[in-house]
């Protein structure tokens, strides 16, 4: 019986199926609100409201043809997309909405787990920089060192921002951090600022404007994804979708005070602050143009990253003068 | 450790083929060469077998958003070599039809900007409030793009009193929104981020390298053919001459979104002041034995276009300079020392219109170093030979 | 410096209709002078050949069918126009032009062949005006028509 649940878990909820529908729906309400805000339509027609666009792009990168380059190494170039769907998978496991125990520790929700949850969430960009290097063509090599070069800008901030709310509810489990806040919910305004920062850190994980230098499309083609075609591009753009489902499920969980209220309340909270997190990602998008990765750097060491400490100072005051 | 980075002819940051071979040493360029010739259609040799009315839709289609730009210059010079002088209302609505076009190259150039620099939202809006001006060049002269309006002696259209009404209109909306983007252009920062200080181009080295237009504008050059050469109505039509001094990108910028607002004021002028008379005299089927340099203001800067002409109905020789090359030269010094980067937006500051700019391909061996132009169908056949000789490719790799 | 300066303008648009057209369900008006493809009133064509020459794409053709009924025929060839409406300036025929400009701009197609158009008609006899006096200058835009 506990190998069929923990089959089910892994393939249907919270699992590939379940990522999967969920997250072509996360691009579907992006890329409306996205249309929206610049006075267009958006997709419409595949389905209601243009719905399944995203599974219809999906499907039609599968059945495209996969060209290889000759001179890539051909062994990391097919391997990473697979890994990198599995990395951002298991990262999706991670999340508190119901199937936890907050008693005792199961496989998916024990201390520590937000360190974990982060750290998984990092490797993609390590995916990115492999997949721009193994394929051997300038644009791509370009396209890798950008997205290493943005690492050490945002990731520092990153991990400040969202650690905060964790020493403020102290611990380091996502569903107890989670509980905390929802028992006190006056102690999330103190993590405004880090809110705002989280928001910006992960908009420069996921490479969206104004931080999507690395596969910039009017500078170099496409960047670390220049050469990938097919099924390859396929899981690649999955990959992305549904890092961005986890990052706003780990900013909502954190920030927001995660999912209360078991099976259907939970997974209603649970789409309902992420779709909150993913409209303020897009509203992002909308508003900037794209910065060098030169000034990205300097902006994460220069405001991004001595706000956060400022954040951390905050929250070790008010713990200690009111708890 | 340097290496040579090909940026087209296919890149998404071109909108035409034109291959630029920069040597990069890291993420600084140090040398650029441009070549030419991807987008060569023949199309002087072409205007030599054409009469003079034909060739109006010939010079038309040289570029698709200057097109008014190259019928009017060469409808400029024809009219002189036939000695006939277009009836006033004809120069008027000639000139609107200019400055309309201006606008919806501004404004179109403002968008593309927007889209370089990763700025989409500006690049719709932009693209939006330009649809205004498509749908007032479409009521009248019938076609969103080629209008077609000039004739040898004047224009083919009037307009009548609901079509001058809808114009004004449409001006006063776009007067409003051109102001908005004045605004945000200056104040966002991360888009002023992007611009200031990129593709620097001293007055100097604007003036060594001929650079024409709004390039040379925003290096603090008054240039424009308009005030330097008044012609037809811009002896009568009160405007400014806008520049700015950054000499960068942000000055390209500031100095075309400028001119939207000068040519908002002319297009006023022009409509509000309109002479009645004739739109059009008649023109003889041929012209004396003439030669002819006609020069004209487009949105990218100074056109000119040479017509010799030799008694028969059809041109001699007709040879067309556009701004873009002019501005080559200039481009290859500010690509210099420049971030990669910034390759797509310095490229396209010089608001590129390639394919008004070609040249012939010419093949230099490289042992001799002989030149030679060759035919296209040589061309073709050389390339087949080689496919043929070349050993056959191994299997390429199909599973995931 | 100010951040965010776009904000306003861009939630302003969350709630207006958006700016395009939901084609090919729903379309556009083309104004009245809009130039789409020519075609021929047979009844009152003189074959005077003037469009056929001032084409700068050739694309009209006129042919003799029989010379002693005076029938011609005219292929207009759709996929050589360049729709610049040449042919309806240069035609001398008066008070209504033998040749005129529709407002089509759906005429692509999967053959090149389809989009020729033919007629088949008699030469009409161009009625002669009273000349007006005093002369006028003429104010048609260009090139005298073959006849005179």
């Amino acid at each position: 019986m506990a190998v069929v649940k923990t089959l089910l878990y892994l393939l249907v909820y919270p699992g590939i199926i379940f990522l999967f529908v969920y997250s072509t729906f996360c691009e579907w309400f992006d890329r409306k609100v996205y249309a929206r805000l610049q006075n267009r339509m958006g997709p419409t027609h595949t389905g209601r409201w243009g719905i399944l666009q995203p599974v219809a792009d999906f499907f039609k990168l599968m059945s495209k043809e996969d060209v290889v380059p000759d001179q890539a190494d051909k062994r990391l170039f097919n391997l990473l997309p697979i890994v990198g769907l599995a990395i951002v998978g298991t990262s999706g496991l991670l999340l508190p909405v119901w199937h936890f125990n907050l008693a005792q520790s199961g496989f998916n929700s024990f201390s520590g787990d937000i360190i974990v949850i982060l750290y998984l969430l990092s490797l993609p960009t390590l995916i990115f920089f492999l997949a721009g290097w193994s394929s051997t063509n300038y644009f791509s090599t370009i396209g890798g060192t950008r997205v290493l070069t943005m690492f050490f800008g945002y990731e520092v901030p990153l991990f400040m921002a969202v650690l905060s709310p964790a020493i403020l509810a102290n611990s380091w489990r996502l569903a107890e951090i989670a509980a905390f806040y929802q028992k006190k919910p006056w102690f999330i305004l103190p993590n405004l600022l880090g809110f705002v920062i989280a928001l910006i850190c992960v908009q420069a994980k996921l490479e969206r404007t104004p931080f999507d230098i690395p596969h910039a499309e009017t500078e170099i083609v496409g960047g670390t994804f220049t050469e990938y075609s097919g099924k390859k591009l396929a899981f690649f753009r999955l990959m992305t979708d549904i890092e961005l489902v986890v990052s706003s499920g780990l900013v909502a969980a954190v920030f927001l005070g995660g999912f209360p209220g078991g099976l259907w309340l939970g997974l209603l909270n649970f789409v309902v602050k992420t779709l909150f997190v993913i409209f303020l990602l897009s509203l992002l998008r909308a508003m900037t143009s794209r910065i060098r990765v030169d000034q990205v750097v300097s902006f994460a060491w220069k405001y991004l990253a001595p706000l956060a400490v400022l954040q951390l100072l905050i929250v070790i005051l008010i713990k200690g003068l009111l708890l | 450790m340097k290496f040579t980075i090909p940026i087209g002819p296919q890149h998404p940051a071109l909108k035409e083929p034109i291959s630029l071979r920069m040597t990069v040493d890291g993420e600084f360029i140090r040398d650029a060469d441009i070549r030419l010739g991807y987008n060569h259609r023949g199309l002087e040799k072409l205007a030599e077998e054409k009469t003079w009315i034909q060739n109006i839709y010939l010079t038309e289609r040289i570029c698709g958003i200057c097109s008014h730009s190259h019928s009017t210059c060469y409808v400029q010079g024809v009219e002189k070599l036939m000695e006939i002088t277009p009836p006033k209302r004809g120069n008027y609505i000639r000139y609107l039809v200019s400055e309309l076009e201006r606008i919806h190259s501004h404004l179109l150039w403002l968008g593309v900007a927007g889209h370089e620099a990763g700025f989409d939202s500006f690049f719709m809006y932009t693209w939006r409030d330009r649809e205004v001006v498509m749908d007032i060049l479409e009521m009248i002269s019938g076609n969103r793009v080629h209008y077609a309006i000039n004739t040898l002696g004047g224009v083919r259209r009037n307009l009548d009193e609901m079509q001058v009404k809808k114009s004004l209109e449409g001006m006063e909306i776009l007067k409003k929104r051109s102001e908005y983007y004045f605004k945000i252009g200056v104040n966002e920062p991360t888009f002023v981020a992007r611009l200031a200080g990129v593709g620097y181009l001293s007055k100097q080295q604007a003036i060594d390298l001929c650079a024409v237009g709004p390039t040379a504008r925003a290096s603090d050059i008054p240039r424009d053919v308009r005030r330097d050469d008044p012609h037809a109505v811009y002896d009568e039509v009160p405007f400014d001459v806008c520049t700015a001094d950054t000499c960068d990108v942000l000055g390209r910028v500031v100095v075309r979104v400028k001119e939207l607002m000068e040519s908002y004021k002319i297009c006023d002028f022009l409509l509000r002041n309109l002479p009645a008379g004739d739109i059009a005299v008649k023109a003889p089927r041929k012209a004396k034995p003439n030669e002819f340099l006609s020069r004209y203001e487009a949105p990218r800067g100074e056109n000119t276009h040479y017509i010799k002409s030799n008694g028969s109905d059809k041109p001699e020789r007709l040879k067309v300079r556009a701004p873009t090359l002019a501005n080559y030269a200039a481009t290859v010094e500010m690509l210099k020392n420049g971030f990669i980067a910034d390759i797509p937006l310095i490229f396209a500051a010089i608001d590129p219109c390639i394919c008004c700019a070609e040249r012939t391909v010419e093949l230099i061996n490289g042992r001799t170093g002989a030149e030679k132009i060759v035919r296209f169908s040589e061309l073709r056949k050389l390339a087949e030979d080689r496919f043929k000789k070349l050993p056959p490719k191994r299997n390429a790799v199909w599973p995931l | 410096m100010k951040v965010a300066v776009f904000l306003p303008e861009l939630l302003r648009h969350l709630f207006k209709k958006p700016a395009t057209v939901d084609y090919p369900f729903k379309k556009l008006e083309v104004p009245k002078d809009f130039r789409g493809s020519p075609f021929l009133h047979p009844g009152l064509c003189i074959a005077c050949r003037a469009c056929e020459r001032d084409c700068p794409a050739e694309a009209i053709e006129i042919r003799s069918v029989s010379e002693a009924e005076k029938k011609f025929e005219m292929v207009i060839h759709n996929d050589r126009c360049i729709h610049c409406a040449q042919c309806v300036d240069s035609c001398p025929v008066t008070p209504v032009k033998a040749m005129e400009m529709d407002h089509q701009f759906e005429i692509a197609g999967f053959d090149r062949h389809d989009l020729k158009m033919k007629w088949e008609f008699v030469r009409a006899v161009l009625k002669k005006e009273p000349k007006p006096a005093p002369p006028k200058p003429e104010s048609s835009p260009q090139s005298e028509p073959a006849q005179s």
